[in-house]
């Protein structure tokens, strides 16, 4: 084994395998998926890992789930496939334009706060952070943005976040490590919340955000969620 | 209820291919021919079945909304629900178990060395194969730390707790590996 410095390709290449493989920590894996949902060439990197590293499954053995999965799954599928080819194109224009859809936001924005049609000289927008959530697989869940200044804070799901009878709640992640929670959110429309008081602050500093989904009627506490973080991105200004 | 149903991998291709156009026929023949293998992964990972079973059920709905996006020429079709799945249990894992600080890191290297299964129909065998054959390649903490990061989903902090050595040594340890490990499947 030699122990010169990776290379800038070797370095890539390894990265895209620990994002495969799961090792790195937390912080280091949202960075690594916020890269791959940018970046179509190391997201390849990583399917390809995927690809190598799947084949070890082939040494676990099977085990039969109980009768009582199939029916929830074909209910839950089910239920979302009533809505049609309509969502699967909003889906996949969602997955697809990702920018298009912080752009727009921007905008959205922009004239939320600022009612009156600007139509000369380009005012920056008051909003100055943005994310975009993605899940494990790169596809967007939800797009975000936030105003320091205002504590406005507007949200716009995909419909990845429809369907599921679990209730999403949103979380700011701190740069020193630590979560917070800002509350439940509504996972199948766009909503506007302002942000008050030391989550108003917390979300300024906050390095990304995340959404868990809990069981309805469950409020977590609000320094941990209880149920799976599906989706996390950085907060980056715009 | 019907015993699993076994198709080839080109089989289970065109019928992933269909779940994408919607296909809910199509859809449940996918279940019934791999939910016992996603199971076995979701289980190995969780070690707990009801807990198991819940992330199954998420997997398969996750299956039903991406598979528009599975593309043939580029994945197994089993390899691409085995990722599904194991990344759903990491991911419960972790949200569960770091947050409660609960994380079996003594148990980390109590990995069964169990052989590969006979279920080989859909997996590629040839693959799996070459890929035990570069793991053993490596030394032997390497490759054992990468099969129980995959097994177990340890992350690089707690596969160096478990074996006592620093953060930065294991790592240095896998990020190698892993090279090796491509160069040797590419020779």
């Amino acid at each position: 084994m030699t122990d010169s410095p990776l290379t800038p390709a070797e370095d890539e290449d390894a990265l895209a395998a620990e994002l495969s493989l799961r090792v790195l920590s937390e912080v280091e894996e949202a960075a690594a998926r916020a890269r791959a949902a940018a970046d179509p060439a190391f997201a390849r990197r990583v399917e390809d890992w995927d690809e190598r590293f799947g084949v070890l499954a082939d040494e676990i053995a099977p085990a039969e789930p109980g009768g009582g999965v199939w029916p929830r799954v074909d209910a839950v599928t089910g239920a979302a496939n009533d809505q049609g080819p309509a969502l699967r194109f909003w889906r996949r224009w969602a997955v697809g334009s990702t920018a298009a859809l912080a752009a727009s936001l921007a905008a959205v924005i922009f004239l939320i706060v600022r009612p009156e049609p600007v139509v000369q000289a380009p005012v920056p927008a008051p909003i100055t952070r943005v994310a975009t959530l993605t899940l494990e697989d790169g596809g967007v869940a939800m797009t975000l943005a936030y105003d320091p200044a205002t504590g406005e804070l507007y949200l716009a799901p995909t419909d990845k976040m429809h369907g599921d009878p679990r209730v999403p709640h949103l979380w700011l992640l701190m740069p020193e490590g630590g979560v917070r929670l800002v509350g439940a959110i509504d996972g199948s429309a766009t909503s506007r919340h302002t942000l008050s008081g030391v989550v108003h602050d917390l979300a300024g500093q906050a390095a990304q955000v995340a959404v868990s989904m809990e069981q309805p009627g469950h409020t977590p506490a609000i320094d941990a969620p209880d149920g799976p973080v599906v989706a996390s991105g950085s907060l980056q200004r715009l | 209820m019907e015993l699993s149903v076994s198709l080839t991998r080109d089989e289970l291709s065109a019928a992933l291919s269909r779940v994408g156009q919607g296909d809910r026929a199509a859809f449940r023949r996918v279940y019934e021919s791999t939910s016992a293998k996603l199971m076995g992964v979701c289980l190995r990972i969780l070690s707990d079945r009801q807990l198991a079973e819940d992330v199954l059920q998420e997997t398969y709905v996750a299956v039903w909304n991406k598979a528009g996006a599975f593309d043939a020429a580029r994945a197994s079709p089993i390899t691409w629900l085995v990722t599904i799945a194991r990344n759903r249990s990491i991911d419960r894992l972790r949200s569960g178990a770091a947050l409660r600080k609960a994380v079996p890191v003594d148990e980390a290297f109590d990995l069964a060395d169990d052989g590969a299964s006979a279920d080989d129909l859909v997996a590629g065998k040839q693959e799996a194969l070459r890929l035990a054959g570069c793991l053993d390649e490596l030394d032997v903490r390497t490759s054992t730390a990468i099969r129980t990061a995959f097994f177990q989903g340890a992350t690089y902090e707690q596969l160096a707790a478990a074996e006592g050595t620093p953060l930065g040594t294991m790592k240095s340890w896998i990020r190698r590996g892993l090279l090796r490990l491509r160069a040797c499947l590419e020779r």
